[in-house]
């Protein structure tokens, strides 16, 4: 569903990612993790191309994102792509209902009644659904993120994108946001997601990418990687967290 | 119309000459009212930090006044209201040194005064009141920390504002066309009276006062252009 | 000195009210505001398209734009009306009112600095906005539309108010070229009365003062209240522009 070939990305002379090459397949879902500035948000923010790349593919659904695109073709795959971002980003002039509104209205032409029909749906699902009417800054961190989930699930993506989703959050609202995501992958949605929850990343992935210095180390299993990692850095890291 | 010459202005002795002193007159007012405005400034900053409520309530009515009147109502106020008020003694005085420039650059300073003020005082607010504790924690005197410590921050905090009314006193220099100083706006109708080519006096009175505002721009680029202007200046 | 000046207001309050009218043109306190609120709500659009064509990669529209913007910024405003006072009769081939001149002038030069305010709303906003904007498949004039105007707007609205005041403040150069509003109705009083100029400038600054000094409280209201809730942003590390929505319970 998602495949990455050969990606370099640079930052002036900086290498961000080196030759990445990896495959999300449809259903499955992968944990990325590794050290602070390894590399992984700003690969999933090529995925939709929120960071341009200098050579390489990365493929959604047999499509180069990073091919010589129309405008309107980049927004059509985009929006097809959900995302959810470490500070959430809601927008704050709008309430709830119509954060989650906006895009199936406006992007996807969708009625509003329609779009409002299918909000109330998913913010039931993220359990705000009595948060409708209440604006961004009413809501704590944790609640913020799941209508950024509702948002993002409204495009009825295929896939869905976390980057580090709850890093920003405190203590206390990580496992209301997590059980969203836990839920979302029982369903057998698509995802791909940037995380330090290792624990969450055990439980709920099908695979885990390990990541330093923009390569990719260590493609395995969670139950081969968190019990026997090969690569050296790879059991430094774990080592470092404790977590083996 | 006459087909277009710049040099038919530029070099025309008249009119070249008319140019160049309402040129000089220009940069006079500008230069006069900026120093008023500036020393002026600092006076009333330093008033306003004294811990007595009526001097701050005093200093806000005058920065309010200032900045609340049009200025070129202002001008109009000193030149042809509060002029006809003074001794005669002194009305007569003023008659033979050019008066008119005097108000302009009394008139345009006090105003200035009031921007300057406040954008000093928005300096000095910006900087966290750690600043202050630490220099005194460093054995600092009063004096010290403020030359040393605060006003070099204050002040940069206050440069981008400083520049750009600075820019817009230079710009205001062309009011006191109004109430008859022959400064350069002046000196180009006169231009375009006596000569009919008007698209050719305005162009270069406009390429002048753009050249000098973009200097000024560019100066205060310049000088806030890193942090290590802070230890410079 | 007072009691002169309550005799003059008692006298001359129509003249400075509305100038001439209807034996002449509107003029006096309400030409000044009418040119002043023309001036700004015409300026407003034509802001907006020049601070996003100076937000925009494409040099056709950035180098214009920039170079109006830095034209006006660097000259005067007494030397744009002399410039909209000779082209535009020779542009449109008949001679124009002077309250037209003024307004054109005050269009472009407002429109100018309010570009300015414009562009330095949508620079501040966080740039995740753009981000999820753009990841939920707008276009980039959506985006613009939809989700980063609505907000740099509402948070520049006291930046609008105060550049308000200054287009009433500048109104008074248009007595330069003889348009009739306050300025010139009090210096037309002063060419009639000519022994009590102090008391009709003092008048003149005063009905400014009074005008203008309400309008920048208006403004700093404002800009109180939207720093207010900003701050309520920056504890939920989240923006917080409510348009007086009621307060729904907080946090959990």
């Amino acid at each position: 569903m998602i495949q990455f070939s050969h990606v370099n990305k640079f930052y002036g002379s900086y290498q961000a990612l080196v030759d990445v090459n990896a495959t999300v397949n449809k259903g499955e879902v992968v944990v990325v993790c590794g050290p602070s500035g390894s590399g992984k948000s700003t690969l999933i923010r090529t995925v939709n191309r929120l960071e341009p790349i200098q050579s390489g593919q990365v493929l959604f659904d047999g499509q180069n994102i990073h091919a010589d695109l129309k405008s309107t073709e980049l927004n059509r795959l985009r929006a097809r792509i959900g995302f959810v971002f470490q500070n959430f980003n809601l927008f704050p002039h709008l309430s709830v209902l119509e954060n989650i509104m906006l895009s199936p209205v406006r992007v996807n032409a969708i009625k509003r009644f329609d779009a409002s029909q299918t909000a109330m749906r998913l913010l039931d699902r993220v359990g705000l659904a009595h948060k409708a009417k209440a604006y961004p800054a009413q809501l704590s961190g944790g609640q913020q993120q799941r209508v950024a989930i509702a948002r993002a699930l409204a495009m009825e993506p295929p896939v869905m994108l976390f980057d580090e989703p709850t890093s920003s959050l405190d203590p206390e609202m990580v496992g209301e946001v997590l059980a969203v995501i836990r839920s979302l992958a029982a369903d057998g949605m698509t995802m791909m997601c940037v995380t330090h929850e290792m624990n969450f990343a055990r439980d709920v992935a099908d695979c885990v990418w390990f990541m330093d210095a923009g390569k990719i180390l260590e493609i395995g299993a969670p139950a081969d990687f968190f019990s026997n990692p090969q690569h050296p850095r790879a059991q430094r890291f774990l080592s470092d967290l404790h977590v083996r | 119309m006459k087909g277009f010459d710049l040099l038919a202005v530029l070099t025309h002795p008249q009119f070249s000459q008319m140019l160049l002193s309402g040129m000089k007159m220009t940069l006079i007012i500008a230069l006069g009212s900026w120093i008023l405005a500036m020393s002026l400034g600092f006076i009333l900053l330093v008033i306003r930090m004294l811990p007595l409520k009526a001097a701050d309530q005093a200093v806000a009515a005058y920065v309010s006044y200032h900045r609340n009147v049009p200025t070129l109502v202002q001008l109009m106020l000193w030149y042809f209201g509060i002029a006809n008020i003074l001794p005669n003694g002194l009305q007569a005085w003023l008659g033979e040194h050019n008066g008119e420039a005097i108000f302009a650059i009394v008139g345009l300073g006090l105003c200035q005064a009031a921007y300057f003020s406040e954008d000093l005082r928005s300096g000095f607010r910006s900087i966290p009141p750690g600043q202050d504790e630490a220099a005194r924690a460093l054995g600092h005197s009063y004096l010290g920390a403020m030359a040393y410590v605060l006003l070099p921050q204050a002040f940069r905090h206050a440069l981008p504002a400083l520049i750009n009314h600075t820019v817009s006193l230079f710009k205001n220099s062309s009011l006191a066309m109004a109430i008859g100083v022959a400064e350069l706006t002046h000196a180009v109708k006169e231009v375009e009276n006596l000569s009919f080519r008007v698209f050719e006096a305005y162009l270069i009175a406009t390429s002048i006062y753009l050249a000098c505002s973009l200097l000024l721009m560019a100066i205060g680029a310049w000088l806030s252009r890193d942090p290590a202007t802070m230890e410079a200046s | 000195m007072l009691s002169n000046m309550i005799a003059i207001i008692e006298d001359n309050w129509l003249l400075l009210l509305i100038g001439q009218y209807p034996n002449g043109p509107l003029g006096g306190i309400i030409s000044t505001l009418i040119l002043s609120v023309l001036g700004i709500v015409l300026a407003f659009p034509l802001s907006v398209l020049i601070a996003l064509a100076r937000l925009s990669r494409w040099k056709l529209l950035n180098w214009p734009a920039t170079a109006l913007v830095y034209i006006v910024r660097g000259v005067p405003l007494l030397m744009l009306i002399l410039w909209v006072y000779f082209l535009v009769p020779l542009l449109i081939g008949d001679s124009v009112p002077g309250f037209v001149t003024m307004l054109c002038t005050l269009v472009i030069y407002e429109g100018a600095f309010l570009s300015e305010i414009v562009r330095g709303g949508i620079i501040a906003l966080p740039t995740g906005q753009m981000d999820a904007a753009r990841a939920l498949g707008h276009s980039q004039f959506g985006a613009m539309r939809y989700v980063i105007l609505p907000q740099a707007l509402y948070n520049m609205m006291p930046s609008i108010l105060s550049q308000f005041v200054s287009t009433i403040k500048e109104t008074t150069l248009g007595y330069v070229i003889n348009v009739p509003e306050l300025t010139f109705a009090a210096s037309q009083l002063n060419n009639r009365l000519l022994t009590k100029p102090f008391e009709i400038f003092a008048i003149l600054a005063i009905v400014y003062f009074i005008v203008c000094w309400s309008l920048s409280e208006l403004a700093n209201q404002l800009e109180k209240r939207i720093i207010k809730q900003r701050l309520g942003e920056d504890q939920t590390g989240m923006g917080s522009l409510q348009h007086g929505s009621p307060q729904t319970q907080g946090a959990t």
